[in-house]
């Protein structure tokens, strides 16, 4: 069967008050030639009417793998089976979730519903952050940590509100956490749409951008606090080695790995391999050739709870030939 | 199955194809008019060798349909809310309206002329001849699927963490909780209530004995079970999501349990996605993703081929003489095989 290409779906996520409402407002009716289907929570946020709005009811459910991580959102599922009857009338999908919900279900939901994968893709998480009120809700709150670490792109909004020292901490408190997602500051969500729209495959170039391990030991402010740690190896690597390496990291870590991604170099392969995860649950594929002045650097990034970076290199340096 | 490009299906010879511009949804039969649900809210009525003849219903989708209880007219479920009764001279009335509410489910039965629709998390009844609805159910979380016995009389639902049993015609007893961790997606019962199977959004399905409530696990499948199909005795029960129909045996006291299913018309990487038994012969129509149908007799492992390759198959069913089999496909594409012609 001919694959047909997915829709993507931007999930929008951020406490209430962060400035979604005002983002997808825009989304709406911004006159930028495309269609896009809306799943919100709260219908009676948007001022908008329009028959692609559809409301969800946030109906988590756990697998019936007895993992407490391993979870999905059941009317995600049942709304973009329903979507897709209606093929051809919108171009993509945009999720919005409640401020206090854990954006891992709704990933979780693109990476294990076979019929949902054959239809829509994740394009990218865009998390809305409140730079007044985002280091408190973070001493608050796991869910304003997830949020951020779960990103692919943030908006640091509301920065007229605070001064220069404040948007300075606040900045360095998310690069703590996530320091791979895009950052926007803005005023009132402004940000030209396509910053945020339809980025392509998580922004997957961006981890060849960063540098690796740039935080180090002392800015490790809390026990619990997520961190992301960035590996990267010139050699290339050998898959028969790096896929029961990440299988087993995210069957006995998959609790505390948020989001995990990589590009990797394979052996006499021409294509790029690309990779990504939330908690365990893992989607590889085969993403487009190499182009040729590129470097075959691989590189991964993982985010979550409790990881070493050192052990982590260590484990991901075994995997790649060595050189002779 | 062979199925080389030298086979000629059998639609070729004793059938025909009618193309829509919108994916079909549910095809359903009035005697040999069949009336096919779309995507863009129209439902076709594909009269015996006439023209499609399309009726604007909803705003939306049509996303559940089934006949009316009197058997003279199709009820849709749209995204937009609302259920309407359609006729064939493409009279529309409007049963129901939820605004802002996905109708993602209907049920009826001409023997209780109980109406049934899924509504979010609330089942709504109209009992017979009624025109606005007369009770109606709350479960836990919303519902995914709703299934009548033969008599029209017992309700099941399907939600998340299981199923519950009701009283369709009376919504003030005999209710049961039947528990089961996930996500249930679709249900049916036995024709004569002695069982309710539900399929799983990991895929398999659960099933209850209702005599006892044991509990039942049909495991193995590719895919989710999407299409059931009962046998006109209740012997066999019909299930997709794998390479081949899946067929459960019914027929003692103890249900499938200890015994091993039936598969019939398996194509290697292929996926079944609907079936439909003959309502007289032991015959199963088969559709698959790549859009074949198939016809597979239960005695043997024999096989015919009735359309060929194209996109998924969305629904299929046979009319009540059995005389008509009709399918569409996700690209607008429907089939219609007339078995008078054969003989
Ligand atoms: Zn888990
Ligand atoms: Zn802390």
């Amino acid at each position: 069967m001919a694959a047909e290409p997915t829709i993507p779906v931007t999930v929008l996520t951020g406490y209430l008050g962060a400035g979604k409402t005002t983002l997808l407002n825009r989304i709406l009716s911004e006159n930028h030639g495309r269609r896009y289907a809306v799943i919100v929570n709260e219908f009676g946020e948007i001022g908008i009417d329009n028959d692609l709005i559809v409301d969800a009811d946030e109906e988590v459910f756990e697998m019936n793998n007895g993992c407490i991580c391993c979870t999905v959102r059941g009317d995600l599922i049942r709304i973009i089976e329903g979507l897709m009857k209606r093929k051809g009338t919108f171009d993509a999908i945009v999720i919005e979730t409640t401020g206090l919900a854990d954006p891992a279900p709704v990933a979780q939901t693109f990476f294990v519903d076979d019929d949902v994968r054959a239809r829509a893709s994740l394009d990218a998480i865009v998390t809305v952050v409140d730079a007044r009120h985002i280091l408190q809700r973070l001493e608050d709150s796991h869910e304003a940590e997830e949020q951020i670490a779960f990103a692919d792109v943030i908006l640091l909004n509301k920065i007229d509100l605070v001064d220069a020292q404040e948007l300075e901490r606040v900045r360095q408190r998310i690069r703590a956490i996530n320091a791979q997602a895009r950052l926007h500051e803005t005023q009132n969500c402004v940000v030209p749409l396509e910053e945020v729209l339809e980025r392509g495959a998580f922004d997957l170039d961006r981890i060849l951008e960063i540098e690796p391990n740039f935080l180090s030991e002392d800015d490790h402010e809390h026990d619990d606090a997520i961190t992301s740690v960035s590996l990267r190896s010139e050699a290339a690597i050998r898959p028969e080695l790096f896929m029961p390496w990440l299988r087993m990291l995210t069957t006995n870590q998959g609790q505390d790995i948020l989001r995990l991604k990589g590009v990797l170099a394979f052996p006499d392969e021409e294509q790029r391999y690309v990779v990504q995860g939330v908690h365990m649950l893992l989607d590889g594929d085969h993403q487009r050739a190499w182009k040729p002045e590129e470097p075959r650097t691989s590189r991964m990034v993982f985010i979550g709870r409790n990881l070493d970076p050192a052990t982590l290199q260590q484990g991901f340096e075994a995997c790649a030939v060595r050189a002779a | 199955m062979a199925t080389t490009a030298a086979d000629s299906p059998l639609i070729q010879r004793h059938g025909r194809h009618v193309e829509l511009e919108a994916a079909p949804t549910a095809l359903l039969w009035l005697g040999t008019n069949a009336a096919v649900t779309l995507g863009d809210g129209r439902l076709c009525w594909i009269p015996d060798g006439e023209d499609a003849q399309p009726v604007p219903v909803h705003g939306g989708a049509i996303l559940s349909a089934c006949r009316h209880p009197d058997g003279t007219a199709i009820v849709t479920g749209g995204d937009d809310g609302q259920i309407c009764r359609v006729s064939p001279d493409g009279a529309v009335t409007q049963l129901g309206h939820f605004p802002r509410k996905w109708v993602e489910h209907l049920a009826a039965s001409p023997a209780s002329g109980l109406l049934v629709a899924g509504v979010g998390k609330e089942a709504i009844a109209w009992t017979r001849g009624a025109d606005a609805p007369s009770h109606r159910y709350a479960v836990a979380s919303t519902i995914g699927g709703l299934a009548l016995d033969a008599k029209g009389k017992r309700l099941a639902v399907a939600h998340y963490n299981g199923a519950t049993l009701l009283y369709g015609t009376n919504p003030d007893s005999g209710r049961v909780a039947l528990a089961w961790t996930g996500s249930h997606l679709a249900c049916t019962l036995h024709p004569e209530g002695r069982f309710l199977l539900t399929a799983l959004q990991e895929t398999g399905l659960h099933g209850w004995r209702l005599a006892d409530l044991r509990d039942m696990r049909m495991s193995g499948y590719t895919a989710k079970t999407r299409s059931f199909s009962w046998d006109r005795k209740g012997k066999w029960l019909a299930t997709s999501g794998d390479a081949a129909a899946i067929l459960w045996p019914f027929d003692g006291k103890d249900g499938p349990m200890g015994k091993a299913p039936l598969l019939r018309a398996e194509r290697k990487g292929a996926l079944v996605t609907q079936v439909a038994f003959h309502p007289k012969d032991e015959v199963l129509a088969v559709g698959y993703g790549d859009g074949i149908v198939a016809l597979a007799r239960l005695a043997d492992e024999n096989t015919l081929l009735l359309d060929t390759a194209g996109a998924p198959v969305a629904t299929l069913a046979w009319n009540d003489a059995g005389t008509r089999l009709g399918w569409g496909c996700e690209d607008g594409r429907v089939g219609i095989l007339n078995m008078d012609a054969r003989a």
